[in-house]
């Protein structure tokens, strides 16, 4: 399991400022084995810096990361994978050797590191580019070099920051498909993105984050319970001021009439609506991850 | 260990495949294979032609023998002007008594044909001169020429490629910091293994270079010949470039590194590294000046300032015999300032090159815990 509990960073200060931006305030959450972790929030809400902080890149300046109960170190850290958010691959390097290098500099033999870097290329397609430079390869394909040198020493945790970003709905796909083989076989994944119904569609839980805190945080379902539904009911032809008195906001689109309910007895409204006129549709609506992170970082 | 010569491995290993590096690798080879024939091509005997008009001809090999002459004759002093101003013959002798040339005669030839021809005279009356006998109390002069030549030759070498290696570390620095990849590279290794095999790499680079250089120049001074010139104590020589070059190439690099590792974009490379370049320029001028004035004081004493020593004392080998123990006191104190600076370039490399976005400050590096 990896943990991370009340990171804080505060940077240093800009010239004339009297105090650095409060990056990290006191932010937490955990990642269980086999889980995939979407990691949201708007831009400077702190995700970057605190996969950083994990990775080892920066220092916090208090709050710990552990890993298997254990504090993070450099010799657990060599079994992680790793994609920060500005790629970084040398562009003059073969796609295969870069692979390889990588491979090798986290422990694996040189054999090992070939064949890791076979198997890899021919999962994500890029075998035929084994030999091409990585500045004469698409975004895409340079994005899934990128992802296999996170992942040739087969890693125990995955960090992925922004990973899904610029790539076409294919490249999302592979990747996707990449990732939860990976989680399949235990590994803690946590990637960051701003594509929310990716993040729904993929994640078993979720972490919100706003001003450097963890606003909201659980599976997906959780969120959507604690966060509740909204009824929705649509009566044709009903008798105008049918609704009042009941909560919610009520539309009025030519004959139809709709009304939107956050809580309040639905017996009650449907009671009143179906003597107002005929009923069309009456639900509860499921909000969306968008519609949770809105609520969440307001 | 074992990481950092993967880096260095990759290093030389991308570099050695560039054309870059074949195309500039056989430039230099040729370069330095000509300028060892360039003696013999530049020095040729002189060869002079010499008409005459009614006269013997002056015993000038005899006095001369490393010149050649040719003499052609003609029927009377008129075809003899026309052939000197034609430039056929470079003086006529006429009659015996005059000499014809077009414009100044030639210094050289000159006075050998006015001594020459005095001594024929007397000899003629029966009076016979004993020739000086020249000697020497100074120093052995016999190789000057050649050793100021080597000396020359060094510390252009020695120059371009410190100052070439040196960019190639500030500019891979930058490259991994510019493209995050360091953050890639720091999660699986050692700050510390990543800079030194960088510096290693791109040195083991320089060597191959210097290595290529001494090798051809070595044989083709063999094939031309003027490894005949070829001071006592060669071998040594070599073997001292080599070792004052890693010294060298270790203190400049480190500090290339250390500056570099402040910045995160090209541009600012050049802006970054400019008071080490100038330091490489003073040490370059130093050692120039040395080649002329080996064993005067200025050269004497920078020979023994770190890094300025690193550039001088090598030509101060090549230029002039250097007691041995000048050469051990001056490689001491150039690895004690190589070490001195491993330790300060690695510290402000360790903390720099994480810090990605504007320039850091130096101070700043330093301050911090």
């Amino acid at each position: 399991m990896l943990e991370i509990s009340e990171l804080r960073k505060r940077f240093a200060a800009a010239p004339g400022a009297t105090e650095g931006k409060l990056a990290l305030d006191g932010i937490g959450f955990t990642v269980r084995p086999g889980e995939m972790f979407g990691f949201v929030g708007a831009n400077g809400a702190g995700k970057t810096t605190t996969m950083r902080i994990v990775m080892g890149v920066l220092k916090a300046d208090s709050g710990s990361v552990s890993w298997q109960g254990k504090p993070l170190g450099y010799g657990e850290r060599q079994r992680f994978g790793y994609m920060p958010e500005e790629r970084g691959l040398y562009q003059k390097m073969r796609a295969g050797e870069q692979i390889e290098y990588f491979g090798q500099l986290h422990g694996l033999s040189a054999p090992a590191a070939k064949k890791a870097t076979d198997d890899l290329l021919e999962r994500l397609g890029l075998t035929e580019r084994r030999n091409d430079s990585v500045e004469s390869l698409s975004l895409g394909n340079q994005q899934r070099v990128q992802l296999a040198v996170a992942l040739v020493h087969d890693p125990e945790v995955l960090i992925l920051d922004e990973p899904f970003s610029g790539l076409d709905p294919i490249a999302v796909e592979t990747l996707a498909t990449a990732l939860q083989e990976r989680c399949r076989g235990g590994v803690p994944v946590i990637f960051s993105s701003h594509q929310l119904e990716l993040v729904e569609r993929l994640c078993d839980s979720v972490g919100i984050v706003s001003a450097g805190r963890m606003v909201a945080s659980g599976t997906v379902g959780d969120l959507r319970a604690a966060e509740g539904g909204t009824l929705r009911v649509v009566v044709r032809g009903a008798t105008p001021g049918w609704a009042d008195g009941l909560p919610g906001e009520l539309s009025v689109t030519g004959d139809r009439h709709t009304l939107l309910v956050a809580g309040g007895d639905d017996q009650e409204i449907l009671r009143r609506a179906l003597k107002a006129g005929h009923v069309e549709h009456f639900g509860v609506e499921q909000p969306t991850l968008t519609e949770i992170f809105k609520e969440a970082v307001a | 260990m074992n990481g950092m010569m993967l880096v260095a491995r990759r290093e030389i290993g991308t570099q050695v495949r560039t054309r870059a590096f074949k195309i500039s690798l056989l430039i230099t080879a040729v370069l330095v294979g000509a300028l060892a024939f360039a003696p013999k091509l530049l020095d040729r005997p002189d060869s002079y032609t010499v008409g005459t008009v009614n006269s013997q001809q002056l015993p000038l090999a005899q006095a001369a023998p490393d010149a050649t002459f040719e003499w052609r004759a003609f029927p009377d002093e008129e075809a003899a002007k026309e052939a000197v101003l034609a430039g056929d013959v470079d003086a006529a002798l006429i009659d015996g008594v005059r000499v014809i040339t077009d414009g100044e005669i030639e210094t050289e030839l000159g006075v050998l044909m006015q001594s020459t021809n005095r001594e024929v005279k007397l000899g003629a009356a029966g009076v016979s001169i004993p020739p000086l006998q020249m000697q020497s109390v100074g120093a052995d002069t016999r190789y000057e020429a050649a050793r100021t030549g080597i000396a020359v030759v060094l510390v252009l070498v020695l120059f371009m490629l410190i100052i070439g290696q040196t960019m190639m570390v500030a500019m891979g620095v930058v490259e991994e910091k510019g493209s995050r990849i360091v953050e890639i590279l720091l999660s699986s290794i050692r700050p510390w293994q990543l800079l030194g095999g960088k510096i290693i790499g791109l040195g083991v680079l320089g060597l191959i270079n210097l290595g290529t250089i001494l090798v051809v120049g070595l044989a083709a001074s063999f094939a031309s010949g003027f490894a005949a010139d070829f001071p006592p104590g060669m071998a040594g020589i070599v073997a001292g470039v080599l070792v004052w070059f890693v010294l060298g190439y270790a203190f400049f690099a480190t500090l290339a590194a250390a500056l570099a590792s402040l910045v995160s974009r090209q541009e600012e490379v050049g802006n970054v590294m400019s008071p080490l370049t100038m330091l490489i320029m003073a040490a370059y001028f130093v050692a120039f000046y040395a080649t002329s004035d080996p064993t005067g004081t200025l050269a004497t004493i920078v020979s023994f300032v770190p890094p300025f020593s690193s550039m001088v004392m090598p030509v101060r080998m090549a230029a002039t015999e250097v007691p041995l123990w000048e050469v051990g006191a001056s490689a001491a104190l150039m690895i004690v300032a190589v070490l001195a600076t491993l330790s300060f370039g690695a510290k402000v490399y360790e903390r720099a090159v994480l810090r990605t976005g504007a320039r850091v400050k130096l101070g700043e590096v330093l301050r911090a815990k």
